[in-house]
């Protein structure tokens, strides 16, 4: 535990950190399904905040709930059923009548999906489509137009005069996804949330776009919640990081506390996984097994079948949030008081 | 907070609602009259009573009489059999039809898909009715042409449809293994794909009956079908045309009867294909 | 040149449907019973008589040899000839044409302009009361037998409301000039607008009929594309510009719904035709329709299998016109042929 010890020496408690003003803050929020025979909760009481123009990432492997979170900040689903409170600008979102949510989205939060190909209307210009979203707002349409060129210049879309009337199949999948990129970007939101922007995407294409992620969020001091299962892309890129599994956070740091000393043993199997140019390892260790489907969750700790550190009180008590002397929200038993 | 969870994923029952069973129970009584219809239905519905011809709806008889002075609630009662019967072998008929196109077509070489492929494309795109008559007329007139006539031409959706899951089913696991056991390829066929694939048919079966069932009234209609007097509804209603401005309900009659049959199965095709796939669900 | 290279392939298709409907046909001939030389020639024709109509013919020609100067003659567009009337079936057929059109065209429009507001609330209320209900509508109206249609409107709206006229084209005395045999074409191309009223008021009863189940079907098919797009990975990024629902199934649904609801009403608008057989017989209008039936009923075989060739005809074209719209709907056809134009 040497490293321990060392980065603890310099760190402020978490609670007497300065943070950045708040933007959004997320209550209690549970997310369930309705299905032909049961309920199913997907989302289970999940609560953190993201400030002003802060990156924060959300990590976890595909069913833990992250898609469904970020989808449901912005009401996206109907669906399914949202319980708690998600407070955005003093705005209680959950409250709002389904009109007033509309006029939420867009323009003050925007987002960006996983697949740009099927992301896009294949039947609309790509400047149609990028004006839409002021079109909406009444914004006139010369003005849109100019606007939406702005926002692809912006993401560096090549020759985008010429192209803002071509249509999405004459795009490349970097390209496209710029396309949404700018849709989202377009109407000026204070948040944008990114469900898997790039993974879809080439590696190379998968960079790129990253780096202007990062580039226009430190411009426009963007806040931005990163959805991915990707620990790899989000170390350069997130201020904050919380991990998500099977439907609840299990651990929230600053990214490079994190990155340094993963508390969950979830964590640690998720960096194990991830190829690291500065650290060799012998081989890459992946977690065992599959997370459990929301309707079939075990008992205790969701994680404890697969997990090296169980314990016999892993399998039938749930664990609680701990905040460990790293600043590190935690659920798992080795960090519980008792 | 504690979880209460199913342990298994839950399969999904079967929990139909009460319009659903209605159109169920509609179906299954619609069937029973059918088969019950001629053995309940007084023997008098065949003979002409000039003492009593078109007669409308009363209490002793509820949709009135025909030209002849027949009861027509009981011919439509009797004819029940035949109409639906009918409808049920075309489609029985042309079902087989397609099962063998598209077996052979699955089970064949490249070249004998291609080419059952194009003639069922060529099938697809000829209008139905049209080529029925015209089989029809050179079998000459009768219900037998008619139902010849439309299990000819009906065929070619169910091939089409039934080879696409065919092909699909054979690329399935357990078809890998059980060939890998050495399962002959014909026993294969019989007695993995195909049951597979009938899943596929039932759906497709109700919305077929329902119509056929108006193609194969049509065709009586227009005279190619079933002939009067017989109690065939096409053919009733073709029959009580010429008197239809003073006793209507000889027409009205047999064709709500049609309407009856061909809404139930319908809606029966309705529900089990949202079934199938819910996203069409309202 | 995927656009061109498509088209070719719709017309390949096309033309091979045509020669299989020709080959159909010819089987139906040669199975007709009794001497075909006999029946062309007619009843009570002397043996010398029949034997020069089958030298005429080519019947004494080997099958297949027959076979390959039948399809000639379709090439030529020689459908065969009426035994009742001596005339050829094409020539009959051009003159009632456009009658048949006239009620498809107006059929069609009535169809399209209840399937389509009426799908497009469904999908945006989806789930709702006016959803179920449209959907049994739906249901109902395509299972009607449109014969028993026409007969119960043609009672009620003719015979007993008198609000419509029962039967025909238009009235006695009232008729323009034929220029392109459609009734209500006619009399506004004479300006006359007590003639284009008339024969809308025969027109409008059996162009009902036709109108319920293709409306019916239209209906369904809309519907359930609008929703599948409505939930494809499409509409979410539309859905977080903040797009209400209605602008959602307006400018997104739809337009990628048309595709499939172009096709479909190709189809639909081909199996009119058949339809036409007993609506126009019903309602004792010129058409395709009537004369077909006209021939089944006189036992005209050559002129009901002629016929059938015409119908057939017609739906292919139909259809190939259909197919080909659906193409240029779409950018990613349509645009390539551009660019391969522009460059």
């Amino acid at each position: 535990m040497g490293v321990d010890t060392i980065l603890t020496d310099g760190i402020v408690p978490a609670q007497v950190r300065r943070r950045p003003e708040s933007l959004l803050q997320v209550d209690q929020l549970s997310i369930d399904i309705a299905t032909r025979d049961a309920n199913v909760r997907l989302v289970d009481n999940v609560s953190f905040g993201i400030g002003r123009g802060e990156r924060v990432a959300l990590v976890g492997e595909s069913g833990s709930g992250k898609s469904v979170t970020a989808q449901a900040l912005m009401r996206l689903n109907s669906r399914v059923k949202l319980s708690g409170r998600v407070q955005f600008d003093g705005t209680d979102l959950l409250s709002l009548s389904p009109r007033q949510m509309t006029a939420m989205r867009g323009q003050r939060m925007g987002m960006v999906f996983q697949d740009p190909m099927s992301s896009l209307d294949p039947l609309m210009t790509i400047g149609d489509q990028v004006a839409e979203t002021l079109r909406i707002r009444g914004v006139s349409k010369r003005e849109a137009r100019q606007r939406a060129l702005d926002v692809l210049d912006e993401l560096k879309v090549e020759r985008a005069a010429e192209r803002l009337d071509s249509f999405p199949h004459e795009f490349s999948g970097g390209m496209r996804q710029r396309v949404v990129l700018a849709m989202a970007l377009v109407g000026e939101p204070h948040l944008l949330i990114a469900d898997e922007p790039t993974t879809a995407l080439d590696v190379r294409v998968q960079e790129r776009v990253l780096d202007l992620l990062d580039e226009i969020s430190r411009r426009r001091s963007l806040a931005v919640l990163l959805i991915t299962h990707d620990l790899g892309i989000v170390a350069g890129f997130a201020d904050r990081v919380m991990v998500m599994y099977s439907g609840r956070i299990v651990e929230e740091n600053e990214a490079t506390l994190l990155f340094a000393e993963p508390q969950h043993p979830y964590t640690r199997g998720l960096l194990e996984a991830v190829p690291r140019a500065d650290i060799t390892v012998d081989r890459l260790r992946s977690i065992s097994g599959a997370p459990p489907a929301p309707a079939a969750r075990p008992s205790g700790c969701t994680f404890h079948p697969r997990c090296d550190h169980a314990m016999a009180v892993c399998t039938s008590v749930e664990p609680g949030e701990t905040i460990t002397p790293l600043g590190a929200r935690v659920r798992c038993h080795l960090y519980g008081e008792g | 907070m504690t979880l209460v969870l199913p342990t298994a994923a839950p399969r999904r029952k079967a929990n139909f609602t009460a319009y659903e069973l209605t159109v169920f129970g509609v179906v299954v009584a619609l069937f029973l009259l059918a088969l019950i219809g001629p053995m309940i239905a007084p023997a008098d519905i065949y003979t002409s009573n000039m003492l009593e011809t078109l007669l409308p709806p009363s209490a002793e008889h509820w949709l009135g009489t025909d030209d002849q002075g027949r009861d027509i609630f009981w011919r439509l009662v009797a004819g029940s059999r035949l109409s639906l019967f009918a409808t049920v072998l075309v489609v029985i008929l042309y079902s087989i039809i397609g099962m063998i196109v598209a077996t052979l077509a699955t089970v064949g070489p490249r070249w004998v898909d291609e080419l059952l492929m194009r003639i069922t494309d060529i099938g697809l795109s000829l209008p139905g009715l049209v080529v029925s008559l015209g089989i029809a007329t050179v079998l000459g007139p009768s219900l037998q042409s008619g139902i010849i006539a439309l299990a000819l031409t009906g065929w070619p959706m169910t091939a089409r449809i039934l080879r696409t899951t065919m092909r699909q089913t054979m690329e399935q696991p357990f078809v890998e293994g059980a060939r890998i056991l050495g399962v002959s390829r014909t026993r294969l066929m019989l007695k993995h794909v195909l049951p597979n694939s009938l899943d596929v048919l039932i759906v497709k079966w109700a919305g077929d009956i329902s119509f056929t069932m108006l193609i194969l009234a049509g065709l009586s209609f227009i005279g190619v079908g079933a002939q009067p007097p017989s109690p065939e509804w096409g053919a009733m209603i073709s029959g009580a045309r010429g008197y239809m401005s003073i006793a209507w309900w000889a027409v009205a009659a047999p064709g709500a009867a049609i309407v009856i049959n061909a809404v139930a199965f319908a809606l029966l095709a309705d529900i089990l294909q949202v079934r199938r796939d819910p996203s069409l669900q309202a | 040149m995927a656009y061109l290279r498509l088209i070719s392939q719709r017309l390949v298709m096309t033309v091979l449907t045509l020669w299989g409907l020709a080959t159909l046909v010819f089987i139906m001939i040669k199975l007709i019973p009794g001497d075909e030389a006999q029946v062309a020639a007619g009843p009570g024709a002397s043996p010398e008589q029949v034997a020069s109509v089958a030298k005429r013919l080519g019947l004494d020609l080997p099958v297949l040899q027959q076979y390959l100067n039948f399809l000639l003659r379709m090439l030529r567009g020689d459908l065969g000839t009426s035994v009742v009337s001596s005339k050829p079936v094409l020539t009959e057929l051009a003159a009632v044409l456009p009658s048949t059109i006239e009620l498809m065209i107006l059929a069609s429009i009535i169809g399209t302009v209840i399937a389509f507001p009426m799908a497009l609330v469904a999908a945006t209320y989806r789930g709702k009361a006016f959803d179920g209900i449209t959907r049994i509508i739906a249901v109902t109206g395509g299972a009607m037998p449109a014969f028993w249609l026409a007969l119960m409107l043609q009672f009620f709206f003719g015979n007993v409301w008198r609000i419509t006229p029962i039967s025909g084209q238009h009235s006695f005395g009232i008729s323009s000039p034929n220029v392109t045999g459609m009734p209500t074409l006619d009399a506004l191309l004479a300006g006359d607008m007590v003639g284009f009223l008339d024969a809308m008021a025969y027109l409008i009863l059996p162009a009902i009929v036709f109108a319920i189940p293709f409306a019916a079907q239209v209906f369904r098919l809309l519907r359930a594309s609008l929703l599948g797009v409505l939930a494809s990975d499409m509409m979410l990024p539309v859905r977080a510009k903040g797009a209400s629902t209605s602008r959602m199934v307006l400018r997104h649904a739809l337009p990628n719904s048309l595709l499939p609801t172009v096709s479909l009403m190709g189809v639909l608008i081909g199996g009119m035709v058949g339809g036409a057989i007993l609506v126009e017989t019903v309602f004792a209008r010129r058409g395709v329709g009537s004369f077909l039936a006209n021939s089944v009923a006189l036992k005209d075989t050559y002129a009901v299998l002629g016929a059938v060739m015409f119908v057939g005809i017609a739906v292919c074209l139909v259809n190939l016109v259909a197919d080909i719209i659906t193409l240029m709907l779409d950018p990613r056809i349509r645009g390539a042929q551009f660019r391969a134009g522009a460059k």
